[in-house]
């Protein structure tokens, strides 16, 4: 199970963003990708989530071509979180949270849907959120509620084994440690679950303990795909982001749980 | 209760039991007012008369063709006046769109004058007149949507104001060409012309009503169906596209009912204004912002609150009759007015 992009090339109002890319983003695994600012990391992300088309190349999931799948089999395949645009009208946060739930036709598992909403607010621990209004949160509370909407589009019974994909641009934006660490944690389980999991991280320590795998962008070209210890090498760092990096196993460095 | 709700086509997981309860209250206030009206009058017919039938001749008459036509009429547009300014306002995400305020009303208001002062020109009688003065009305109306989608960049989000500005200029271009309409016309031309400034819903007959009874209630069926992707919209665009939502078609929809629904009403009723506006945001305050429950509720608010205002315009000062856009006007504007304060304040 897994999204594969053979050669891609991405190009957005004329300029080209991204340059014969061949990533694989895998069941069970989370693959981050790290870079510089516009070295086309979310550009990326788009261009498997399917919101824009490449120029040259095409991106499969498993056997099939995503340009062959209607826009509906997406939203049940793969559900993504970005950056998040005001709301104009005052809905309750639970409604915002509700709006992940894509009524699935035949397969829909619609008599499911109290327990499956019920089941994503306490995994995310919004619970003491979901009567508010959404205009009324915090940056962060608002970012969280969005999270536990992309979770839910993603719902299933638990023996359901049809493949599922989530892709996050920068989810931990505007959280403070504890929620930072424990969104994490939510994505790692969902990973284990077996589902495909796609981040776009701008922190590398972030990025170093929780990825699987890490593929490194700049200028719009891959640098180096692999386990983090083979990507995340100070020399290499270095030249990337053009200031000196240095690795450390930190005697000072926190860990949390 | 909730199987009588799904025969409006709402998915009951996305309406409340309370939404539900709410919008039987608001079916049973259309219901109340469709019958107070029906009985108030110049001439009052009782109640009982009503339903055992032993109305007198003249009572007949005048309900069945002067007065159950009129409150119909009033109903139905207030009911797409009401569910297109929802729709308006949520597929601009602009809490001021209102089909009046932004130019519809007149371009359909322009469309219809075209048809009473040249069209008569060409077809020589009104034969026809049934059909081409809703079809030139929604044709007007189209156009001003279609001018206001390139003006927003396919209805971008572009701020609050934005639109209403643009609304000011559409509306005052739609004015110089019914005033310049209006100086060509004939004596009995004008006569036809002249209630569209202030709207009302006086002469109305069965055959110019039956057309607007269908266009307007296939329009609004089609508008109920699009009420959750209205509430995805509200994410943004990219987002609803990623739970499944056409954005493409939803704009081609909603451009399409609004037009047929507001046009098929200012044909025959003038324009009406601050329905659109008002209503929306009172059936938000009464039960929730979600379209599920706000676009089958804006219609029947709408719808109500038409009747009674209609029956109030030909009841406060008999026998002269109230233009009932004037009493609308007269409530919606200060209404516009705390609204934009509190956006303001927001």
């Amino acid at each position: 199970m897994s999204i594969k992009s053979n050669n891609i090339d991405i190009s957005l109002g004329g300029r080209d963003i991204l340059n014969n890319i061949s990533v694989e983003i895998s069941g069970g695994e989370i693959t981050t990708v790290i870079g510089p600012n516009g070295a086309g990391k979310s550009t990326l992300l788009k261009g498997l989530a399917g919101d824009v088309k490449p120029d040259k190349g095409n991106i499969f999931y498993d056997d099939k071509n995503l340009i062959d799948i209607n826009i509906q089999e997406r939203a049940f395949t793969r559900s993504v979180m970005s950056q998040l645009q005001p709301i104009a009208f005052d809905f309750s946060v639970r409604e915002i949270i509700e709006m992940g739930w894509v009524d699935r036709g035949q397969s829909d598992y619609a008599e499911e849907f109290e327990n499956a909403v019920m089941d994503i607010v306490l995994k995310c621990g919004v619970e003491n959120l979901i009567h508010r209004n959404f205009n009324t949160l915090s940056g962060g509370e608002q970012r969280r509620i969005h999270f536990a909407r992309t979770l839910l589009q993603l719902w299933r019974p638990s023996d359901a084994k049809d493949p599922k994909y989530l892709l996050l641009d920068e989810p931990t934006a505007n959280l403070d440690l504890t929620y930072e660490v424990k969104m994490l944690n939510i994505i790692k389980e969902v990973a284990n679950e077996g589902s495909g999991v796609m981040l776009v991280l701008h922190d590398l320590n972030l990025a170093a303990k929780y990825s699987d795998k890490i593929i490194l962008l700049s200028d719009g070209k891959t640098v180096e795909i692999g386990a983090p210890k083979d990507v995340l090498r100070a020399e290499l760092l270095s030249v990337i982001y053009d200031i000196d990096i240095e690795i450390t196993e930190d005697p000072l460095f926190i860990t949390y749980y | 209760m909730n199987s009588f709700i799904n025969a409006f086509g709402i998915k009951n997981i996305h309406v409340s039991s309370n939404q539900i309860f709410i919008l039987n209250a608001f079916i049973l206030l259309t219901i109340l007012a469709f019958i107070l009206a029906c009985i108030t009058g110049s001439i009052n017919i009782s109640l009982r008369d009503l339903f055992t039938s032993s109305l007198d001749d003249l009572s007949r008459v005048v309900l069945i063709e002067i007065r159950l036509p009129r409150v119909i009429l009033a109903g139905l547009v207030g009911a797409s006046l009401g569910i297109s300014g929802a729709a308006l306002q949520g597929l601009f995400r602009n809490p001021l769109a209102d089909p009046g305020l932004i130019g519809v009303s007149a371009g359909a208001a322009l469309g219809a004058t075209l048809v009473i002062v040249l069209g008569s020109n060409f077809v020589g009688s009104f034969a026809l007149g049934s059909f081409l003065l809703p079809m030139g009305a929604i044709l007007g109306a189209m156009s001003v949507i279609l001018l206001l989608y390139f003006l927003t960049k396919g209805f971008g989000y572009q701020g609050v104001t934005y639109m209403l500005l643009v609304g000011i200029a559409v509306n005052a271009i739609a004015g110089v060409g019914i005033g310049i309409l209006t100086f060509i016309s004939t004596d009995s031309e004008l006569r036809g012309l002249t209630f569209w400034t202030m709207g009302s819903f006086g002469g109305v007959t069965w055959p110019l009503l039956i057309p607007a009874i269908l266009i307007i209630l296939i329009s609004i069926s089609l508008m109920m169906t699009v009420s959750r992707n209205l509430d995805l919209i509200q994410l943004g665009e990219p987002e609803a596209y990623r739970l499944g939502v056409d954005v493409k078609k939803l704009k081609y929809k909603i451009i399409l009912t609004c037009a047929a629904a507001v046009g098929a009403s200012v044909s025959l009723s003038g324009m009406i204004g601050f329905v659109g506006l008002v209503v929306p945001h009172l059936v938000r305050l009464f039960g929730g912002v979600n379209h599920n429950f706000l676009m089958p509720g804006s219609a029947f608010v709408g719808a109500s609150l038409m009747i009674i205002a209609d029956m109030l315009s030909r009841t406060i000062i008999q026998p002269a009759e109230l233009p009932v856009g004037l009493l609308t006007s007269a409530i919606g504007s200060p209404f516009f007015l705390w609204l934009i304060f509190r956006i303001k304040r927001g």
